[in-house]
């Protein structure tokens, strides 16, 4: 298969980006879309060029690191699958892709496609965990949890935070991520100490780096590769909520 | 950035409370337009005008009533531009992503009835202000009975010579009012300018209220204002069928049993609603 390429190039953060056409031609239609950024970039170095930078790392859909808006869509065409998990047989013959980096203010560029998603940690970081306790090991059946509630709470676990519900989303509100975070916690009774509070330290970290605020458009959740769903963020407006009005806990900001 | 500093959910549960008081209200005023639907010459029309106009309690919720109408406005050009400048360069190649189609414009649906909102202020509501002038009508018992108190002073010679020439020219007009000037119940003035209505009811009379039904039927006549009235109408099923669904969503109401039951709700709503407004003007221009 043939395709011609515009991708997105930029040196460094300030730099003035642009986008570069490139030709590609005998790409086997069971090629991925990283290995075909690998046969490009090979030919790349090759003619002593600065090859196209992206992130990647597992390539197995489970790590999160790539992502890429391809022709419109972040993850590209197909449905539930990150950039690594993208087949060329998705694409037709001589068509021409765009890929653009994430663009959002929080994910500053790094380098062409790759971007820092580090607010995404920092978002964890102020209370996407369960702190540690001391003691013996507890004997796994002393907590009890409904099968119902464990599905969902690894359902929402499942989401490797890529940032594409950021990139999809016309605000670039990161609501479907935190979401999901806050849920995974919140379904289960290890997570019920701090409920309370990791919302609302959640969310305010979330409004401090800049992200819009959701409109319930759910552009998040239809490009999600973990196919997580919106019925989080209606979880994670529930339990601010009853944060707010019903606990005495709030974020010291 | 942070147009205005509270949490981001906190700001979409403001929104969406307003954009709901608006939501209950609507149906109240829909209730009322519908009695233009009868044919009794504006007799319901204008008894439920003078209950909004006159009890005290629908005067509160006036007040509540227009600030919920800018604030929702408000907060959403505010929180629009919060969210154009989450993603300060734009993608090159638009979103292809499938989203509801009355989601992703709700600003503009809503634009559209805001600035139907600014035309229907200026015909109606600002009357009822006494910013614009309109057409009024007035209670022919209250104004004979303020007409018998001034002749009650007329024969113990308590009025100088002008209020007695200005009784005399009262006396004249109403004798020779017009049957247009009065409605089917006999019990009011009504399509009365202000000009009339100092004509007809002395210049001291302060009853007089904003004739609704005559300048509602004045602009259901023009054409391109029934147009309008029906295109904005469209306009505001879109952004129902949003709206309740979203509503929901940001009150944090979803649920595998009840949130089908919510989206029929919005379809019904945002369908039942706007061709309640929009079968007036048609009914009124297929009548004629």
């Amino acid at each position: 298969m043939d395709f011609t390429l515009k991708i997105w190039r930029q040196e460094n953060r300030k730099a003035k980006g642009r986008f570069e056409t490139y030709k590609i031609s005998n790409i086997s239609p069971d090629c991925s879309f990283l290995e075909m950024l690998d046969i490009l970039n090979e030919s790349l170095v090759n003619k002593l060029s600065h090859p196209v930078c992206f992130d990647n790392d597992c390539r197995e859909g489970i790590c999160g690191m790539c992502g890429m808006y391809i022709n419109g869509h972040p993850h590209g065409p197909d449905k539930g699958v990150t950039t690594c998990q993208l087949y060329m047989r998705k694409f037709t013959d001589g068509e021409t892709i765009t890929i653009e980096p994430w663009r959002a203010r929080p994910f500053p560029i790094i380098r062409d496609l790759i971007v820092d998603r580090t607010a995404l940690d920092k978002i964890i970081q102020e209370g996407g965990y369960v702190s540690a306790t001391t003691g013996g090991v507890p004997d796994g059946n002393a907590i009890l949890i409904s099968k119902h509630k464990a599905d969902e709470a690894m359902d929402s676990a499942s989401c490797i935070g890529c940032g594409a519900c950021v990139a999809a989303c016309k605000n670039a509100s990161a609501m479907l991520f935190v979401s999901a975070k806050v849920s995974q916690l919140a379904l289960l009774p290890q997570g019920k100490p701090e409920a309370a509070i990791r919302v609302q330290n959640m969310v305010a970290k979330m409004d401090d780096l800049g992200f819009g605020n959701c409109t319930n458009t759910y552009a998040c959740e239809a490009e999600c590769p973990k196919q997580i769903k919106r019925s989080n963020i209606a979880r994670m407006n529930r339990e601010f909520i009853c944060a707010k009005v019903g606990s005495e806990e709030s974020t010291k900001r | 950035m942070k147009l205005i500093q509270f949490a981001s959910i906190t700001k979409k549960i403001a929104l969406a409370s307003f954009g709901l008081f608006l939501l209950l209200f609507l149906p109240v005023h829909l209730g009322i337009n519908l009695c233009l639907l009868r044919e009794d010459g504006g007799e319901w029309y204008r008894n439920a005008s003078h209950f909004m106009g006159t009890n005290y309690i629908v005067k509160v919720f006036e007040i509540v009533l227009m600030a919920c109408v800018l604030l929702h406005i408000v907060v959403a050009i505010l929180l629009t531009i919060e969210n154009f400048m989450a993603r300060p360069v734009r993608y090159k190649v638009k979103t292809k992503t499938k989203t509801p189609f009355m989601s992703r414009y709700m600003i503009w649906t809503g634009g559209i009835v805001a600035c139907f909102l600014v035309l229907h202020f200026i015909n109606f509501y600002f009357v009822k202000l006494d910013i614009v002038e309109g057409k009024y009508s007035a209670s022919i018992e209250k104004v004979d009975k303020i007409f018998q108190e001034k002749a009650m002073k007329l024969q113990s010679g308590e009025l100088n010579e002008k209020d007695q020439a200005a009784l005399m020219a009262q006396y004249q007009a109403i004798s020779q009012i017009t049957p247009e000037k009065m409605d089917n119940s006999k019990k009011n003035m009504v399509n009365l300018t202000k000009e009339e209505v100092e004509t007809y009811c002395g210049k001291d009379f302060k009853h007089a209220e904003p004739d609704f039904y005559t300048m509602s039927q004045e602009l259901f006549a023009k054409k391109s204002y029934s147009f309008i009235y029906i295109l904005v109408f469209l306009a505001l099923g879109f952004h129902l069928y949003h709206a309740i669904n979203s509503l929901a969503q940001t009150f944090g109401l979803s649920h595998k049993k009840y949130s089908p039951v919510i989206e029929w709700v919005s379809v019904i709503y945002a369908v039942v609603v706007p061709i309640g407004f929009a079968i007036i003007p048609l009914w009124i221009m297929l009548a004629k």
